[in-house]
Formats: structure tokens, sequence, C-alpha cells
């Protein structure tokens, strides 16, 4: 049998087992909701119910046999010693008795119980439903105050020289907040419905004494309803709690979503099986493991029952707001420079028109227009002197650039201790210098582009402005790439001779190129910070070359060509991988630092990949 | 013809320029010292002890550098052998010499491993070495974490006390070498002595080496002169009380230093031997090397492999001397310090010895020293002096980078020129 034979036939089981997954979860789906998944349900509640109670009836029984062994051996006439002895042996046997968890529900008339918890069960969802109703108006009424506080703090932390932190959010203080008399009833009517509850376990278990049912109460209450309960969660927890065997098909009725994404999955992987020799050919081993990567973890994210538009809507705003940076790269490599990995110094530019303006306290747009023309400028000079740099030096550009993008970063580190910027939002109120991270707000253009026109679609937020812009910048640089100049740029990239030799000015395309590509990492880190909401300094832009260039490496460029789509396809699948990497590694490995690593395997792997690629491979 | 004078301007106008860098970094170092307070015996005791635990990985990177290879940035990776090895005999619980000597065998295999790895690449991006180097060393890094923190201490159980934090995932962040489990000072203390005992010990070994090859006729009697008369003249220098003071904080760990001078020993003999003349051939020219029958790859990998071995023995001297290390950090900035340090001495990405080594590791670390509290005394601020120090490094590099660039292109201009007029005349 030939290889591709056998992968056909392997393709083919494994749509065949999607096939089959597929109608399993398509006949289950829709039980949850109808009277097969409501019974399951109810028998596990009962189940856990009497699980929860049972523990706390055996410790009664333990008590009556304590007392029981207590006066026998009393009445025998026996000492102390003697007492203790048969108290212990006593509590031994009763709990030998009752260790098996699981309750045996046979012989036991369950109908009052179970009608009992569905009703309570009913009343507490009703009082929830009232209770976060008129918690939400509560906060409505009161957000603008909490929001001035906020603000108010933020200022006073300003003025006392510490760091915002990055991720404060406005929180309403809830202590004022008064029940209304529509919750109490709800409430009164739940607590009658427990009284039932506690009368039907009563009659199950005649041990329990009203006492006892008392403080089950919070018990059986966790049981039976939480907040923003589904079929899921109630399933998980009841077989959790009453450590029951589940049901084969109530599994399948609780894992019909799962299996349907791991028939998708098949599906995927019978498709890429089938092409993947015409995949590995078209786009090189790396994306291909970055692509199935990507893939892999957007069904990681689904089993792990993450929510997949809102960590997709990150990434999408991700995207975007490194798109331009990776912009960047497109200019450098199209005159011939290779990945310009001094792209540090543009985004030094960049940074310093940022920071104008918040010295100059100019707000909204206008700021954020100020920033990009200063910084666009400042670039322009920068990338000047950095391509006259470039054209001594043809042919060994990487490994300088990387020094001299490093070099430009450290000496601004000086720079930031000693810039003349007076602004408090800047600088430490106490000690010399500028802040290593400067928070952008409402008076600066933090999320300026972001909430331009940005659209909400159930939990999937659309930055319109962010897209646009990056759009917009993507069209110059096409439309550079179709002009006469940008021709022309293009030939020198592809063979400075034969363009030396048609009568075209390399140097000059070769400054063009670079100037090009600096000032769009000056717009592209205004692009990011605006996003952000933080402008970083020191050495935070060091690697952020790096980070671009294996993005439009991943997107499919190499060192020495490029399309737009290979940067809005790198940079999308590398945001991806890591927008979507972080909490499934959490969910993984909680608390560790993977996604991290991971960045820095891919980022560095795939330049290295690239390098690799760029010929100089032979023998000597 | 030129003039003699002439002739000696020119030769001092490209002295000057060879050795650009070195110069301007001793002036850097005396405007430092002047401006930084410190007394000359604090920086020699300073000196001292930055030198025995540094000058060993600077010399590592001179192998590569012959064969052509520039400025092995990869040998961080080294550096995370050696990380690993010290890691694991601190597990074993063998301490202080045998536990120094148990991580220098351990790290050979694995650095090798690393090396041949390396080596490997690097022949798949001739001409991008030093960059690739770079990325390597990053992504490399990345495979470290990722083995400290999810491999060592969770997969692979670790037991002895204070190599991993309860409540956290991987090994600790900071690994201490001064517990009875760890080696710190192992090579250090075995042979301890002030500098004045050290200086008359060292002039006592060059005068009777300097009379055995005489009697053995392996030198002449010039050379062993002057070197017999220069430990008499340091001997005696070294009586004058103000001098005697400006050393009179240092002590010098003996063994370390012979350990280095063991190295140079090594790097010069092996450029004698066979092997030694294959990279000279492979770093001046592949092609040559190539057509007179050298395999240019094996001998890539195997300079990368030494060079790599030589640096993870060189992180576990420093590590030894420091008595701790940051486990996620001590590896990282190696390679960066290490050829900043080589290129500071005069040696260029194509040319490097063992005296250049050494300058250049004094330079670099007399900058060390000065640089924070000058920073702190002209501008204020400690920190403008570590940023300024780190720029330097950084700024060092690529400043020989564009120098070589420049040179190798002016060449080929040169060339062509000179190709020109021959072919007019033909």
């Amino acid at each position: 049998m030939t290889k591709s034979r056998i992968r056909r036939i392997l393709a083919i089981t494994l749509c065949a087992a999607a096939a089959v997954l597929m109608i399993v979860s398509g006949v289950n789906m829709p039980k949850k909701g109808g009277p097969a998944g409501q019974s399951i349900l109810e028998d596990l509640r009962l189940r856990a119910v009497l699980s929860a109670t049972g523990s706390s009836v055996v410790e009664s029984y333990v008590d009556i046999a304590k007392k029981e062994a207590q006066q026998r051996v009393k009445n025998a006439g026996g000492g102390m010693s003697e007492i203790r002895e048969a108290v212990e042996k006593a509590e031994e046997e009763v709990r030998a008795r009752y260790s098996n968890s699981e309750v045996d529900i046979t012989g036991i008339d369950t109908a009052e119980l179970t009608a009992a918890t569905e009703a309570y069960a009913k009343a507490l969802k009703t009082y929830d439903e009232l209770d976060s109703a008129a918690r939400a108006i509560y906060i409505e009424a009161h957000y603008a105050e909490a929001e001035a506080a906020l603000e108010a703090k933020h200022q006073q932390m300003l003025d006392a020289g510490m760091e915002i932190p990055e991720n404060d959010t406005v929180e309403v203080d809830m202590s004022g907040f008064v029940p209304t008399a529509e919750m109490v009833q709800a409430q009164a009517e739940a607590d009658q419905a427990y009284l039932a509850v506690g009368a039907a376990i009563q009659k199950i278990y005649p041990v329990l004494d009203e006492e006892s049912i008392g403080t089950l109460k919070t018990t059986v209450k966790d049981v039976v309803y939480q907040v923003g309960d589904t079929f899921d969660t109630q399933y998980d927890r009841c077989v959790e709690q009453s450590g029951a065997k589940e049901s084969f098909a109530g599994y399948l009725i609780r894992h019909a979503a799962d299996i349907l994404y791991t028939a998708i999955a098949l599906v995927v992987l019978a498709v890429l099986l089938l092409f993947n020799e015409w995949l590995v050919d078209k786009l090189g081993i790396p994306r291909v493991i970055i692509g199935l990567f990507f893939i892999l973890l957007c069904f990681m994210t689904l089993w792990c029952g993450l929510s997949l538009p809102s960590l997709m809507s990150n990434t999408i705003v991700r995207t975007g707001m490194n798109a331009v940076m990776v912009l960047a790269m497109v200019p450098g490599i199209q005159c011939g420079i290779s990945l310009n990995l001094g792209l540090p110094i543009g985004l030094v530019a960049g940074l310093i028109g940022g920071l104008l303006t918040i010295e100059l306290g100019v707000p909204g747009w206008g700021g954020f227009a100020l920033a990009l023309a200063v910084g666009s400028v400042l670039a322009a000079v920068c990338g000047y002197l950095y391509a006259l740099l470039l054209n001594k030096l043809k042919g060994e550009e990487m490994s300088v650039t990387t020094y001299v993008g490093f070099s430009v970063v450290s000496l601004m580190c000086i720079a930031w201790l000693v810039l003349p910027f007076r602004s408090l939002k800047l600088r430490w109120p106490l000690g010399t210098g500028l802040r290593n991270t400067i928070g952008l707000d409402s008076t600066n253009f933090r999320h300026i582009l972001d909430d331009f026109l940005s659209i909400d679609i159930g939990g999937f937020t659309v930055p319109t402005g962010l897209l646009l812009f990056v759009a917009l910048c993507c069209l110059i640089v096409w439309l550079f790439s179709r002009s006469k100049t940008g021709v022309a740029m293009i030939a020198v990239g592809n063979n400075a001779r034969f363009a030396e030799a048609a009568g075209l000015n390399v140097n000059k395309m070769r400054i063009i190129g670079t100037v090009l590509s600096t000032v769009l990492g000056a717009v592209g880190i205004l692009v990011y910070s605006q996003s952000y909401g933080f402008m970083q300094l020191y050495t935070a832009p060091r690697q952020m070359g790096f980070i671009a260039a294996s993005a439009i490496l991943i997107g499919g460029a190499s060192t020495s060509r490029c399309r737009i789509s290979h940067v809005i396809i790198g940079t999308f699948l590398f945001q991806g991988v890591l927008t979507l990497g972080m909490p499934v590694a959490n969910v993984l490995v909680p608390g560790s630092t993977i996604s991290e690593t991971l960045r820095i395997l891919i980022s560095n792997g795939i330049i290295l990949y690239a390098l690799t690629k760029s010929g100089g491979a032979s023998r000597a | 013809m030129l003039k003699k004078p002439e002739l000696k301007n020119i030769e001092a106008r490209a002295i000057l320029r060879d050795n650009a860098v070195t110069i301007m970094f001793v002036a850097l170092c005396v405007i430092c010292l002047a401006f930084s307070g410190q007394t000359v015996p604090y920086v020699m005791y300073e000196l001292f002890g930055r030198m025995s635990r540094n000058a060993f990985i600077v010399l590592a990177l001179i192998l590569p550098i012959v064969a052509g290879m520039g400025i092995n940035f990869a040998i961080t990776i080294g550096a995370m052998a050696a990380q690993i090895s010290a890691l694991w005999t601190m597990e074993w619980g063998v301490s202080g010499l045998p536990g120094f000597l148990a991580a220098m065998l351990m790290t050979v295999p694995i650095a090798a491993f690393f090396g041949y790895l390396i080596g490997k690449l690097m022949n798949k991006m001739k001409g991008q070495e030093m960059i690739g180097g770079l990325i390597l060393g990053y992504f490399a890094n990345g495979l470290y974490q990722l083995l400290f923190l999810f491999i060592f201490g969770n997969l692979i159980p670790l037991n002895a006390p204070g190599l991993v934090i309860k409540g956290s995932t991987g090994v600790a962040n900071t690994i201490d070498l001064s517990t009875d489990r760890g080696f710190k000072y192992a090579l250090d203390n075995i042979w301890k002595l002030p500098f004045d005992k050290a200086l008359y010990v060292v002039c006592a070994a060059i005068v009777l080496i300097a009379v055995v090859m005489l009697l053995l006729k392996k030198a002449n009697k010039k050379s062993v002169i002057v070197a017999v008369a220069g430990s008499v003249a340091a001997v005696l220098l070294y009586q004058i009380p103000a001098v005697a003071n400006l050393l009179s904080m240092v002590n010098v760990p003996m063994f370390t230093f012979i350990v280095i001078g063991l190295l140079c020993l090594f790097n010069t003999t092996l450029m004698k031997t066979r092997l030694g003349q294959q990279f000279r051939a492979v770093g001046q020219n592949r092609t040559v090397a190539n057509a007179s029958g050298i395999n240019v790859n094996r001998v890539r990998v195997i300079a990368i492999m030494i060079s790599t071995v030589l640096a993870g023995w060189g992180q576990l001297i420093f590590v030894q001397n420091m008595g701790s290390f940051q486990t996620y950090g001590a590896h990282e900035q190696v390679g960066l310090y290490a050829g900043a340090a080589i290129l500071v001495g005069g040696a260029s990405i194509r040319k490097a010895n063992n005296s250049q080594a050494l300058l250049g590791c004094i330079l670099f670390h007399l900058l060390f020293i000065l640089a924070p509290s000058a920073g702190k005394n002209l501008f204020g601020d400690a920190a403008i002096g570590e940023y300024f120090r780190v720029f330097i490094s950084y700024g060092v590099i690529a400043m020989a980078l564009v120098m070589h660039a420049w040179k190798g292109i002016q060449g080929k201009r040169r060339k062509k020129n000179e190709e020109k007029p021959a072919e007019a005349q033909a």
C-alpha cells in the first residue's frame, strides 16, 4: 500500500468517526433542556442532597451509639477506661457501617423530597434574579460616583509618586445596598420551601433533629442552586457532591458540546492529513506547526470551557495594535535591508512624540495626531541617518541593526532619566527621570482608535477604528509599492546589481525604504500604546523589533520577500497563539508563566528558521 | 618610496585606527576613575575578584572567532549547561571541591551536545552566525525556562532543601551555593594568597621556568633575561610602599588564575596543532579551505563545541565565586558582556588572542566597577551609570560590527580599484 493511500484511508476513518460523534452529539444536545436531561438532573440532585445530609446523619448515629455504649458499660458497673474503650469501639462500628459514601435510594420513597427540592430550587432562582436585577440598578445609579472616586484615588497616587496598577477597574461600593420588598418576599418564600425540604429529609432520616436540619441549610442551598447555573454546572456539582457514578446517558448529555468540538477537530485533522504535503510545500513546516497549534488552542479553549468569542475579540484587538509595527518590516524587506531589527529607533521616536503630547496636555484626536506627527518627523530624521549607516554596510545589516537598535534603546534609557519633561504624569515626583510605564487616560489618547465606532456583538467587541487605521496604513504601503518609486525600491531589494545596471539609484532607494520603515515603527508604537493604555519606556522597546520580525515571518515572508497579507496573517496567528495560549495554559498548569515561554520560543524559533533559509547552507 | 618619518606617521595612524576602541576605553576608564571617588585599593580588590570569575568565559570566545564564526553569542547555552549541572550536584548533595569537579565533569557532555547542535545550525546560516547565535541564545532560554519551570521539580522531583519553593511551580529563583550542599569558593579557596606573597610566588615560578627552559635549550638567552629582569623589577617595584599600598586589599585566588592560565596555554598550543591550523584556514577563507580538503562544516562544529564546553566551565567558575545564582537570569547577559569585553581588548570579529581577551576583560570590568559611582557623582544618579555601562556594552559590539563591515567593503572596493588599472594595462 502506498503512503498516500494509507493517508486517505486514515482520513476517511477519521471522517466516519467524526460523523458518528456528530450524530451522538446532535441527538444528545437538545436533551439538556428537555425532559430526559431534567430527569437525570433531578435524580442527581436528590442523590447530592442525600449525600450532603448523609454525613450529618452519620454523626447523629455516632452520637446515639456512643451514648448507648456509655450507658451500657455504666450499668454493667465498668470503670472510666472501660467506658472510653466501649465508646471508641461503638463509634468505629457505626462509622464502618456508614462508610459507604454512595447513597442507596432504592428502599426510600423519594417523591416528596424530589418535589420539595425542585420547589426550593425554583424559589432560590426567583430570589437570585430579583437580587441581581436590583443590584444592577443600584450599580448603575452609583457608577459615576465610583468612577470619580477611582479617578481621585489615581490622582492621589500620581501625586504620591506611585505607579497606577494596570488593571484597576471601577468598583461600586455595595455596602449601601438595601434589599427591595420583592426580594424580602422571595427570600421568605425560599425559606418556606426549605422547610418543606427539611421535613422531607427528616422523613427519610428520622434521626435528624430540627437543629441539624437548620445547620444543613447552606449545604443544601449550595447543592441545589448557584448563581448562573446551567445544565453543565449543576451536573458537575451534583456528581462531585454525591460521589455517585455517572450514567453513560448523563455523560453523553453533559459532554454533548465537547463531543461536537471533538468531531470538528477530527474533520480538521482529516483535511490536514489529506492536504498536508501541499500545505507544507506552500507554507513551510514552521508555519504549518504554528497554524496547527493555533487551531489546537481554539479547540482547547472550547474543551476547557473558556469563552472563545471574547478571546477571539482580544486576539483581534492585539492583532490591530501590533499590525502597524509588523507592517514596518515590509518596506525594510522590500528595499533590501532584510528584517529591520533596528526598529527600536522608530519606536523610541514615536514614544517621544507621545510623551510630548502628554507634556503639552493636548487632548483627544488632536493629541494623537500631534504624537503621530512629531514621532514621524523624528523617526524620519533618525531613519535617514540610520539608512546612511546601513548603506555603508550592505550585506551585513541584520547583526549590525540588532546591536544598533540595542544601543539606541540603552542610550535612550539614559535619556529618559535626563530629558526635561515636567508633567507629573510622566515624572517620578520623588527621584529623577520618567516613570517606567506611563498610564494613558481619557484626557490623552487612551483607546482613541479602539473605541472609535466600536461595535459590540454579544461579547465580541470589534475595535472598528483600530482596524480602519491599520487598513489605512496597509493601503498606503500597498499603494506606495505600486508607485514608480515603490517599484524601483522593490527592484533594488530584489537585485541591487541589476537595479544599478538599470540606472536606479540604489542608495537612495534603500534610504527611502529604511526611512519609511522607521516612520511606520513610530506610528506603530503609538497605535500599540493607545490600545494597551500604557506607554512603556526604558528597556521595553528592546525586544519589540524581534516580535514584529517574527510575526511577519510567521505570516509567510522570508528575509527578502514579503507581502501585506503576510503582515495580517502573521500578526493574527502570532497574537492569536499568545492570547489563547495564556488562559489555556493557566487551566492546564495554574499560575504558570508558560505563555511567556511560548512567546520566546515561537518568536525566536521562527527567526532562526528564516535565517537558515536565507542561504549560506553550502558546504564551504 | 616614502621617507622614514612619513612611514612612521602612517603606521602610528594605523595603530590608532585599529585600536580606537581600546584607546577610547582606556580614556573612559581614566575619566570614570577621576570622577568616581573610589580609592585605588578598592578598585584593585574588585578588579581582581572580577577578573578571577570572568576571564575564563571571555577566553572561551577566542576559538570561534579564529574559525571565522565571529563572536559566539551562543555561549549563553554553555552557561545554561553549567547551571543544569550545578543544580544536579546540589540535588545529589555533592558539595565543596568534589561538587565543583562533578559539575565540571557533567557540564562536558551536556555542553558538548548543545555545542554540536549549535554548530549544526550555524552551518546552515553561514555569514549570519552572530545574529543566529544571539537569537539561538534567546530561543534556548525559552527551552531552559520550560526545563526549569515545568520539568525539574515537577516531572522530575527535586528533594534537596531550597531548590524548590513550596507553592510555586518549578525551581526556585535563586540557587544558593553557600549551603553545605553547594560549592561556593570551591576553586578559589584551594590556594588563596595575599598579593605580596602571590607576586613572589609568580615571579619565582617565572624565573624557575625561564632557567629550566634555558637549560633544556628550548628558549634563547634574550627572552630568559627579559623574563628574569621583569620579575625582579616587579618584586622591586612592589617594595615601594606607595605601590604596595595600592594593592593592599587584594587577595589572589591562585588556583583560579592557574586555571585561567592553563586555558590560555590550551588556546595557544591548540593553534599550533593540525586542528588549530584548520581553524585558521577555515577562518580566513572557507572556499579555499574546502578546496584544500578540509571538512569546513566539521571544523566549525568542533570550534563551537569546544567554545560551549569552555563557556560552561567559565560559568561554573563565575558561579562558585559569586556563591549563588539567579536561576532564570544568570546566563542571559553572559554572551553580551563577554563579547563586549573581548572587543574592548582590541579583538575584532575575525581576529582574537589571549592577551586581547585578558586586556579587554580588565578594561571592561574596570568600567563596570567605576561607571555607577561616576554616574552618581556626575549626574546625581547611580542609575545613569548602570544604563551607561549597558549602553557601552551594546555600543562596543555595534561599533565593532560596523567597523568590521566597513573594512570588508572598503577592502573589496580597493581590490576593485586595483583590478581596474590592471585591466586597463592589459
